[in-house]
């Protein structure tokens, strides 16, 4: 009998079902979102693709031996801010943390409009407002030394109230409760005893690290989104259960792995973004089967443009994550964001006269003037099918008829109103679109102190192969790999199918040079310890365990931390010497050379685990043999395509992508066209076709 | 006392008095300046170029803040990178702290003239500038300057400015609070050549170390500050490399003269006329119980606006700014308020910009008063009547409208200065940052952001209570927002916070006061709005907090605690906290805008449910009568009281008042019209048409006076004899006609009725 991995990934219209067979063979399938109750669309999925391998949705279930599912009920319920009411207990006198959120707007980063200009701005709406807010008597100071017990009375007196107040999730944050978390402990225990069955959340569960304000978002988005995402996998998990599904059900998270549905109850924000994340995923396991090490990874849609980082065949990451201007702890594979994409809008600014690109969109509805949904104001889509990246008369496989008049017509203004060609301006706008995403990629890797030009750029979403080539060459990067074959358009959920169950545990101790090697050891020992119970929970057999172990260190007095990697888990007196080298060395690496101070006496802030079972891999297939032949039939056509490196239309050669070959090389410039995208190859480039069915681009950068 | 146009027999130097530069720079011949640019740059390449130069001095700015890494760098930002041209034109100036603007261009400047010659400007060069006469707001601020070369000849500048922990001085951190001239305070750089072709100056970098008791920290910011500047050249040259130098230029040039068609496009909109406001300085020295007037006035005449500061006080003590820190005082209001559309590239505005305020005083000293508190102080305060007059002005143009911002919290800051021995057993001295958490002022459209950080320093942070702890000995028993603090208004300011600290793990702390504000609010609200709270010290001696800890019950305010209060004076030296001794200190909030009473009632539940209002203050500062449960309006009681309120006035008084019809010109203020008819201009009532005075006349002489004592404009505002002997006073002054509030000030008694808005008859 077949035995299959899966993923299953919901997205905003449809939910996705990949299956991998032992051989590697993909099978997938869509099924329409069922918001509401997205089990419905998950199971229909399921039921799909088991008919695309002649099996009953019974038996199919039977001979899946690992399920991953990425969730959006949590990302849901915080955007349609539809979470359950939270009661909060705090620190007396310190009610008020999550209202001050350390004296700003949480914009950094942000648009960068609101930032400059405070009267369009303001706070997010509280998580909890100061109604649901209680502070009890009690105290840990920097040492993690209790200096003011719990007062137990005032927390009954607390819970109670709250829950008169109608609140039905419970958050717990004590000041310093990372370094001694009885009281939050005795908090949960009480909450238990009043009210059984109640959602409770302990920051020094969740989040134990070093700063009250990121640790008590965590607890309130967690507490927030928490009824409901248990509410939905529990019931998916009964569902699958009943009909069949044996192995444990794993959910992908934020941090690039899969846990437990328990985990995923007791931690239901390790779920939020983990979508994007399940991309780079997928990314990272397609990179070791093309034996690329650095990968930059792009999904270019209608309203946004994100980038991760693979460096070194592991995913950056980063340890705070904001979500609606909320700032909060946990590690999280880092996916940064601008709004730029095919909906971006094209303006003039008036006063200036100069030519503008969003960050302003038009969205999915009403979209580019060319979908004909109603949208008025051209955009970046409405250039592309100007200049004939895209062809109106065979969009998305010639399911779509795009309006090209009307995109040229509203260009046609703007272009007047500057005094240029339409194909200038066209040009102009696809430029501009470009040249901003070079920058977001030139900012996610220099920022981590990586070299763009040591990367290939991996390119997703529906207009990112358009794109892509000039982003990447403006970001100095030489090549660009658009993932082919079913794998792209169901990236996510092949991510999800491709994740390995990860745990990672970090405990803050702050400890200042000369260090002392038992303490350490303890720290990283009990941490290893509780990620080797995670990991048995989760059935993983000892010899499929595997743990890597990480310190967060700072020079003293300073506020940057870097992680510092260790071989292993107990470290030796004479193993210090070379702990302060590579703190250095990574230090300069992310910082510049020099930038460390020699002598400076260092601190240990976070001791981290990363606790993981690898998975079985899809295998994928690469074609037996190669060509450089391209078939009859492949080029469909030329189209007439305005090129900016020639400042002319020029007929251009249009290929189908299902029809070319591995091994075929064409020289731009040309289009591919497939069913989801347009590859878009510049006069000067070259693209061609791997033994795995994947184009790769050329970009035309010598050194 | 003269302004500085006023005077024509001293040199501007920057040695004795402030560094004030010539429309024409006096640069030496031995420096060949790029002046060679494309006039038409296409649409396409000046968007993608210009987007550039803005991401290089984002990175700039970012560089600086992942290299140096010191709590001043991450929290407070308090460090500001920039793009100038050749000759000192602002291109770009990154969004940290503001102040750091106007004293980026003159320094600059003062480099081109008097180093140009000798030692000389060449390539590989960086100068180290913070002398507060040659333009450093103060001493702490150290700028490092960086020319960048194509092929022999000076394209541009890239520079930034960073604020050091300790620079020396009698005082650690700097900010000397007792200092009488800036012998007393850290070492002063006029700009000096401290790397040169690459390389660092040793000899030059030892004296820069030697005075700082932190040299360790100063040398890693000066590293820092280096890496930044290295950072944007290099990506400057890249640029040329890759577009040409003629239009890189191009874009820069263009840049400003896009910011300056912005400007003067909103300049054809506005009516001209003149604004002034007026505030106070308490305390220029231990000891000193006197209030010190700072004015402001801005004239606009089609698209100039000139800015002076007749009628502010002498300088004096430890208060003091030099003329380059009133100036980026101000040039924060303008920055926000006029050229936030272009992303701050106020070098177009400023070529219509004239500064021109009177030295000797306060916020225009000579050398050599002391100035190393002047951006927690003069600056401060010279900077927030800036954002009232330039809403004043805008106010008239609905769309500018939106722009408008009422007076942030933290107008002054209450510096808690302490020093000792940490529970590492370490020497420390620095002050307790969380004043940054501020909040911001009411808007004309809507209410302010409660702590929402200073409006100066749009993207700053204020650490965690947990990061404080770790780094000094002390144990904060809360940190709140406090209802009321917010200053009224139809909409209302940001509300401010307090902090409560002991001493922890350590015998005790030493401790200086620094503030102002303390007896006369700081931030006032506009048109008709009413101030925030003052800042405020509580420090209890001998408290029970130490049984209180023991027994688990904790305090979430400081009238929990038993203990004898002691007050605490604005510039207190030397005292010492025990643990025993509860210190709380609360900033200013947020100003409000336009009259309270007509603040919505939906408006006030929401205050009252949000706990940012208390319920006394609903009914005397808001005139809403509220239901038995005290969280919702009885709307039908509400509106008759607020009428009886207003007929009440209008009773007491019996002024003259005459309704005039006209055609309305434009709004003046909130509830203020200028009005035409065939007899002329004139002042109206914008609720029900009296006239209020000709238009070359002060509105406020035809309103009805109410002086109250400063008190009933806010529930947290204390007695001001605690601190000064000036009396102060909140005067409203209503439409003779109906009643309702047209405009409010705060003023010592002997002060005169301000005219602060007048246009020519």
């Amino acid at each position: 009998m077949a035995s299959f991995l899966c993923g299953l990934d919901i997205g905003g219209t449809f939910t996705d079902c990949v299956l991998i067979d032992e051989h590697g063979q993909l099978t997938i399938s869509k099924a329409p979102s069922t918001p509401g109750n997205f089990a419905e669309g998950v199971l229909e999925a399921l039921k799909r693709a088991g008919e695309r391998v002649g099996l009953a949705l019974p038996q199919l279930l039977d001979s899946i031996t690992m399920l991953n599912h990425g969730t959006t009920a949590g990302t849901n319920a915080i955007i349609q801010r539809k979470g359950a009411r939270v009661g909060l207990i705090t620190t007396r006198g310190h009610n008020d943390v999550i209202h001050i959120m350390r004296g700003s707007r949480g914009l950094s980063g942000q648009d960068i409009k609101l930032i400059v200009h405070i009267p369009e701005s303001s706070k997010p709406d509280p998580i909890i407002p100061k109604r649901l807010i209680r502070g009890v008597s009690e105290r840990v100071d920097c040492f993690g030394k209790v200096v003011v017990t719990l007062n137990e009375e005032e927390v009954r007196a607390a819970i109670q109230s709250l829950l008169d107040e109608g609140a039905e999730a419970l958050a717990v944050c004590f000041l310093w409760s990372f370094l001694a978390p009885a009281h939050e402990r005795r908090v949960k225990e009480i909450a238990a005893e009043m009210a059984p069955g109640l959602y409770v959340t302990c920051s020094h569960e969740l989040a134990p690290k070093w700063g009250e304000y990121e640790r008590t978002t965590a607890v309130a988005l967690n507490a927030y989104i928490g009824p409901l995402t248990v509410g939905y996998l529990t019931d998916l998990d009964r569902r699958l259960k009943d009909l069949g599904y044996q192995p444990p059900l794993q959910i992908t998270q934020c941090a690039g792995g899969t846990i437990s549905v328990r985990k995923a109850s007791d931690a239901p924000l390790l779920t939020l973004d983990s979508g994007p994340v399940s991309g780079v995923t997928g990314s990272l396991y397609l990179g070791q089967v093309m034996n690329e090490k650095n990968i930059i990874t792009t999904d270019m849609g209608g309203t946004s443009f994100d980038v991760g980082v693979i460096h070194d065949s592991k995913a950056v990451v980063s340890y705070k994550s904001l979500v609606h201007q909320y700032e909060y702890f946990l590690p999280k594979v880092d996916v940064q964001t601008m709004g730029t994409g095919g909906g971006s809008k094209v303006w003039i600014d008036k006063t200036t006269g100069t030519l503008r690109v969003g960050p302003q969109s038009a969205g999915a509805v009403p979209g580019p003037i060319c979908y004909s949904r109603g949208g008025t104001v051209p955009t970046t889509t409405d250039a592309d099918v100007v200049l004939g990246y895209l062809d109106a008369d065979n969009f998305a496989g010639g399911t779509m008829q795009l309006d090209r008049a009307g995109a040229a017509a509203a260009l046609q203004v703007l272009a007047d109103e500057l005094g240029m060609s339409l194909y200038e301006l066209a040009s102009g706008v696809a430029q501009i679109a470009e040249f901003q995403m070079a920058d977001l990629v030139r900012k996610a890797t220099i920022q981590k102190g990586l070299d763009p030009r040591d990367f290939v750029l991996f390119a997703f979403g529906g207009a990112g192969p358009v794109h892509m080539a000039v982003t990447a060459r403006e970001a100095g990067i030489k090549r660009v790999v658009v993932p082919q074959g079913d794998t792209a358009s169901t990236w996510c959920a092949f991510g999800a199918a491709s994740a390995d169950t990860l745990h990672v545990n970090e405990q803050v101790s702050i400890m200042s040079s000369p260090f002392e090697v038992a303490r350490i050891n303890t720290l990283l020992g009990e941490l290893a310890a509780k990620g080797r119970a995670q990991l048995e929970e989760d059935g993983i057999a000892p010899a499929q365990q595997r743990f890597l172990f990480s310190i967060d260190m700072r020079h003293r007095g300073q506020i940057n931390e870097v992680e510092v990697e260790l071989d292993g888990g107990t470290l030796k007196e004479s193993d210090l010497d070379g702990l302060r080298a590579r703190f250095v060395r990574r230090y300069e690496q992310l910082y510049g050379r020099g930038a460390s101070l020699p002598g400076a006496r260092l601190e240990c802030v976070t001791f981290r685990v990363r606790a993981s079972a690898e998975s079985r891999k899809p295998r994928i297939k690469e074609a037996a043999t190669t060509t450089r032949e391209i078939p009859a039939g492949a080029q469909t056509g030329t189209r007439d395509i305005y090129w900016a490196e020639w400042k002319r239309l020029a007929p251009t050669p249009i290929y189908d992508g299902y029809r070319l070959q591995p091994g075929n090389t064409l020289e731009g410039p040309c289009v591919i066209e497939t069913t989801t995208t347009s590859i878009v190859v510049h006069p000067g480039q070259t693209v061609s076709m791997d033994a795995l069915k994947n184009f790769v681009i050329e970009t035309g950068l010598t050194a | 006392m003269p302004r500085i146009s006023e005077i024509t027999d001293i040199d501007f130097d920057g040695v004795n008095h402030p560094y004030v530069p010539p429309k024409e720079l006096r640069i030496s011949p031995k420096l060949k300046l790029h002046r060679d640019w494309e006039t038409e740059v296409d649409p396409v390449t000046y968007e993608v170029v210009r987007h550039n130069l803005w991401q290089i001095n984002e990175e700039h700015g970012a560089t600086i803040q992942r290299l140096s890494g010191s709590p001043v760098a991450m929290y407070a930002l308090d460090l500001n990178p920039s793009l100038l041209t050749e000759d000192a034109e602002f291109v770009y100036f990154g969004p940290y702290m503001q102040y750091m603007s106007g004293v980026t261009d003159t320094q600059v400047k003062w480099t081109l003239e008097f180093r140009s010659d000798n030692p000389g400007i060449q390539e590989g060069d960086m100068f180290l500038a913070n002398d507060p006469w040659v333009g450093a707001a103060h001493q702490q601020d150290v700028m490092l300057l960086c020319p960048v070369f194509w092929e022999g000849e000076l394209f541009c500048w890239v520079t930034n400015c960073l604020h050091q922990y300790d620079i020396g001085g009698i005082t650690p951190g700097s900010f000397c609070p007792s200092a009488e001239s800036v012998y007393d305070e850290g070492i002063m750089l006029p700009p000096i050549k401290i790397i040169e072709k690459g390389e660092i100056r040793r000899d030059i970098e030892a004296v820069y170390l030697r005075a700082s008791r932190k040299p360790q920290l100063v040398a890693l910011d000066f590293r820092a500050q280096m890496a930044g500047n290295a950072t944007a050249r290099d990506r400057v040259l890249e640029l040329i490399r890759r577009y040409g130098p003629r239009t890189v230029k191009g874009v820069m040039k263009k840049i400003i003269d896009n910011s300056e068609k912005a400007y003067l496009a909103k300049m054809a909109r506005i009516p001209d006329g003149y604004w002034q406001d007026r505030t106070y300085i308490e305390a220029c020295r231990p000891g000193d119980r006197r209030t010190h007037r700072v004015q402001l006035q801005l004239r606009k005449e089609g698209n100039k606006l000139l800015f002076s500061n007749d009628g502010s006080a002498g300088q004096e003590g430890a208060m003091n700014a030099t003329y380059s820190g009133w100036r980026g005082a101000i040039m924060v209001a303008v920055t926000e308020l006029l050229c936030w559309d272009q992303y701050f590239a106020v070098g177009g505005a400023l070529r219509h910009v004239d500064f021109d305020p009177t030295p000797g005083t306060l916020n225009c000293a000579n050398f050599p008063a002391s100035v190393s508190t002047a951006p927690i102080q003069s600056m401060e305060i010279s900077l927030y009547p800036a954002y009232n007059v330039l809403s004043k002005m805008i106010y008239p143009d609905a769309e500018m409208r939106r722009d408008i911002m009422c007076i942030g919290g933290t107008s002054q800051w209450p510096a808690t200065l302490f020093r000792g021995t940490d529970q590492w057993g370490e020497r420390y001295g620095y002050l307790l940052i969380d004043p940054i958490g501020g909040a911001i002022g009411a808007f004309a459209h809507g209410d302010g952001i409660n702590t929402g950080g200073q409006s100066r320093t749009p993207i700053c942070q204020l650490p965690n209570i947990e990061h404080t702890e770790q780094s000094f000995p002390i144990l904060f028993l809360y940190r709140k927002e406090l209802p009321d603090s917010g200053g009224a208004g139809k909409y209302r300011g940001g509300l401010s916070a307090e902090s409560c600290f002991i001493p922890h793990n350590t015998d005790f702390i030493t401790q200086d006061t620094l503030s102002s504000g303390n007896a006369t609010p700081t931030s006032p609200g506009m048109m008709g709005g009413y101030p925030s709270t003052t800042n405020a010290y509580t420090f209890l001696r001998d408290t029970d907090i130490a049984s209180r800890m023991q027994q688990s019950r904790m305090i979430e305010d400081t009238s929990e605690v038993s203990g004898k209060p002691e007050l605490l004076q604005l510039r207190q030296e030397n005292f010492i906290q025990n643990p025993a001794d509860v210190y709380a200190v609360r900033w200013t909030g947020g100003g409000g805008f336009g009259d309270p009473f007509e603040r919505d009632p939906v408006d006030i539940e929401r205050d009252l449910e949000d706990l940012a209002i208390t319920p006394a203050a609903a009914l005397s500062i808001y005139g809403a009568v509220l239901n038995a449960d005290a969280r919702t309006v009885d709307r039908a009681a509400t509106a008759k009281h607020r009428a009886a309120v207003r007929a009440a006035r209008v009773a007491r008084h019996q002024l003259p008042a005459v309704k005039r019809e006209g055609s309305v010109l434009y709004a003046a203020s909130v509830a203020l019209e200028v009005k035409r008819d065939e007899q002329g201009t004139f002042w109206a009532c914008g609720h029900c048409s009296t006239e209020l005075g000709a238009v070359g006349g002060n509105y406020k002489d035809a309103c009805i006076l109410e002086e109250h004592p400063v008190s009933a404009s806010n529930p947290l505002i204390g007695e001001p004899s605690d601190f000064i002997d000036d009396k102060v006073v909140f005067r409203q002054f209503c439409c003779p006609g109906c009643g309702v509030q047209i405009d409010n000030e705060i003023a010592v008694a002997h002060d005169p009725v301000l005219c602060d808005i007048a246009i020519k008859a």
